[in-house]
């Protein structure tokens, strides 16, 4: 069989190549003012693909490339659920990218390729494919934080961003290494035979082992490597927060669910302990160290290093014999995505109107505005895991998992978590809520400059540094402080009528999963049963 | 033929040395390059680790490149970081008059 018989399989993923390259040569020839019909073009594509993927890979089960690339319903879950992500990034950023942000064109094709990358990253099935995809994920991402090109803090993210994510790259690729010189093989499959023969085993392939997990930990933000998350996420601007929470986690998880279980599962003994601990200490220090966030970003930031906690241990409950877990945390990553999109969205419409992103600022909110505070406490709600929401079932779920695969100290651990994170959600809730409204909200002069010459504003800000006047420290506590934007964005009195549907759909979205997920389960089953071996 | 061991030995150490600049050096620029030595160590072990292992067949599949397979891909996604990372550092020059890591520190916790 030549290796392109079936290269008809990989059409979503060459359609959606040819989409971002075009997105970004249209952005040649279309005027200023109508860059937001890119963005619109790129949604109607990601559309026309994920309809496509469905009736094109509908119950299909083949590899590709002597078994680099997997198309099965695993990938093709991971594949339709991206391009839904990509399109609601995209809604919920145009209106934002107008105000804040130059150079949309770029942005959307961006956006494009980083879901390209996270498709092929449920697809693969190597070591080195998973790295390449990985890679091509991670380099947008590298961009997007650092899209703000005026603004320091969103340079001082990217940067943050791209140095560690260098490092663990490194990291992981000598585990990589290691893994190959003791296996002498790269491809999931065949390193578990290899282990289960109990051939090379030995401290350098454990050694390996160790390193993969190191720079997987990186890549998901796990404690002890989280530290990257919060500044990067606070300096990045809103939508790309968004987009990093959700999308990066939810394909690092795709691809160590595949690594795990179609690859490690012969040494599940040895992994199981040093994943539980990862999982336990990621759980209860972000969600400790949420507590004393004051700026909503970096709150959302150590909630989502919570959430990966619970979902790192649903992935040390995995075995062979089940499919519990696995359906736990596929549930998980997706009831967890779509509320945080909800949260997400309603954090860019209020900063589209306002321009400010401290839990403060939300101080009556729910007078201002009841649909947003509304909106946002329902989210919060979901992502403290109260019944009726996603995040209720998705966590019921995951747990029972968890508890049945012999972590019950685990799954307790995780319960008493949950119970922390209340705390801090209810406060958002309490300041939208009950909070006094404070008088007339100023704008903040965060994330992106106007639209302003690029060569002036560099110009000016190094004779600032050069004068010897020191950059603001603390923009955080006394923003009011530094030096206004040029051009202060137009406020708006309303959320635009694009975010409102957009976080109309996800809400939706939370009380469908929260009360009946049935048939969202039995996708997710079939998915399980693709990448578990003996199914 | 020397044994895959001392090629391990100075992978080991290119690869520390490397971690060291990235946790000791001030400039990023030289934390990037140091980035670069550690992946250069990973090259270094995966073309000594193919030349070892030879020419041979897992499965069905004859594998006998891989090694130096992988090592040109990370050849050239490394080529590509490095761009990316001088370009972010190229901003961050022009709008705070500084590549110290250590004078990066707009947002702590």
């Amino acid at each position: 069989m030549g290796l392109t018989a079936n290269l008809y399989l990989l059409t979503p993923e060459f359609a959606l190549a040819g989409l971002a390259v075009l997105v970004l040569a249209v952005d040649l020839v279309t005027p200023d003012n109508r860059k937001a019909l890119l963005g619109w073009f790129s949604v109607v594509g990601l559309v026309a693909l994920i309809v496509i993927s469905l009736f094109m890979l509908w119950q299909h089960q083949d590899t590709l490339y002597g078994g680099l690339l997997a198309v099965d319903a695993f990938s093709l879950f991971f594949k339709v659920f991206f391009m839904g992500l990509g399109i609601v990034i995209i809604l919920s950023s145009i209106e934002y990218v107008d105000k804040y942000l130059t150079h949309p064109g770029e942005f959307y094709g961006l956006v494009l390729f980083s879901v390209l990358g996270m498709n092929v990253m449920a697809m693969s099935r190597e070591l080195l494919t998973a790295y390449i995809s990985l890679e091509l994920l991670s380099f947008s991402l590298y961009v997007m934080a650092a899209y703000a090109r005026t603004n320091a803090r969103s340079n001082e993210a990217g940067l943050k961003y791209i140095i560690i994510g260098a490092f663990s790259s490194a990291i992981l690729l000598y585990g990589v290494s290691m893994v190959y010189s003791s296996l002498g093989v790269t491809h999931f499959a065949a390193i578990a035979e290899q282990m289960a023969a109990g051939s090379g085993a030995g401290p350098a392939l454990w050694v390996g082992l160790a390193l993969l997990l190191v720079g997987l930990g990186f890549k998901l933000a796990a404690v002890p490597f989280h530290m990257w998350a919060p500044d990067v996420y606070e300096g990045a601007p809103l939508p790309v927060t968004a987009y990093l929470a959700i999308g990066s986690k939810a394909a690092a998880f795709a691809l160590v669910l595949r690594l795990f279980t179609e690859g490690l599962m012969p040494a599940v003994d040895q992994w199981r302990i040093v994943l539980a601990v990862l999982a336990a200490a990621t759980m209860l220090v972000g969600n400790l160290v949420a507590l004393a966030q004051r700026n909503i970003k970096r709150l959302m930031a150590y909630s989502s290093v919570g959430h990966v906690g619970f979902i790192l241990a649903g992935v040390a409950a995995l075995s062979t014999g089940s499919v519990l877990a696995t359906n736990g945390v596929i549930f998980y990553v997706v009831a967890y995505s779509v509320t945080s999109m909800l949260v997400f969205a309603c954090l860019i419409s209020f900063f589209n109107m306002t321009g400010q992103e401290e839990i403060a600022d939300f101080a009556g909110l729910a007078d201002r505005q009841p649909f947003l505070a509304g909106a946002i406490a329902i989210g919060m709600f979901s992502l403290g895991g109260l019944p009726i929401f996603a995040g209720f079932t998705a966590k019921f779920y995951l747990f029972t998992a968890v508890a049945s695969g012999g972590l019950l100290w685990l799954a307790g651990l995780a319960i008493f978590s949950s119970l922390i994170s209340l705390y801090y959600y209810l406060q958002v809730i309490r300041q939208m809520y009950i909070s006094p409204a404070a008088p007339a909200p100023t704008p903040l002069p965060v994330a992106g400059g106007q639209d302003i010459d690029e060569e002036e504003d560099a110009q000016s800000s190094i004779d600032e540094a050069s004068n010897g006047v020191p950059e603001k420290e603390d923009h955080h506590e006394d923003g009011h402080h530094s030096p206004p934007p040029p051009m202060p964005p137009e406020l708006a009195l309303k959320p635009s009528a694009l975010m409102i549907g957009v976080a109309l759909v996800m809400l939706v979205g939370v009380f469908w999963l929260g009360v009946y997920p049935a048939p969202l389960l039995d996708a997710i089953e079939a998915a399980s049963r693709a990448i578990l071996p003996g199914f | 033929m020397v044994p895959l061991v001392y090629f391990q030995l100075l992978s080991a150490a290119l690869f520390v040395i490397g971690l060291y600049g990235v946790l000791a050096r001030r400039s990023a620029v030289l934390v990037v390059m140091s980035i670069e030595l550690m992946l250069n160590a990973v090259n270094i072990n995966l073309i000594a680790a193919a030349a070892h292992l030879g020419y041979r067949s897992v499965g069905e599949v004859f594998v006998h490149f891989d090694g130096q397979i992988i090592a040109i891909f990370i050849i050239t996604v490394a080529a590509a970081e490095v761009g990316l990372a001088l370009a972010i550092i190229l901003r961050m020059y022009r709008n705070r008059g500084t590549v110290n890591v250590d004078e990066i520190d707009l947002m702590r916790w």
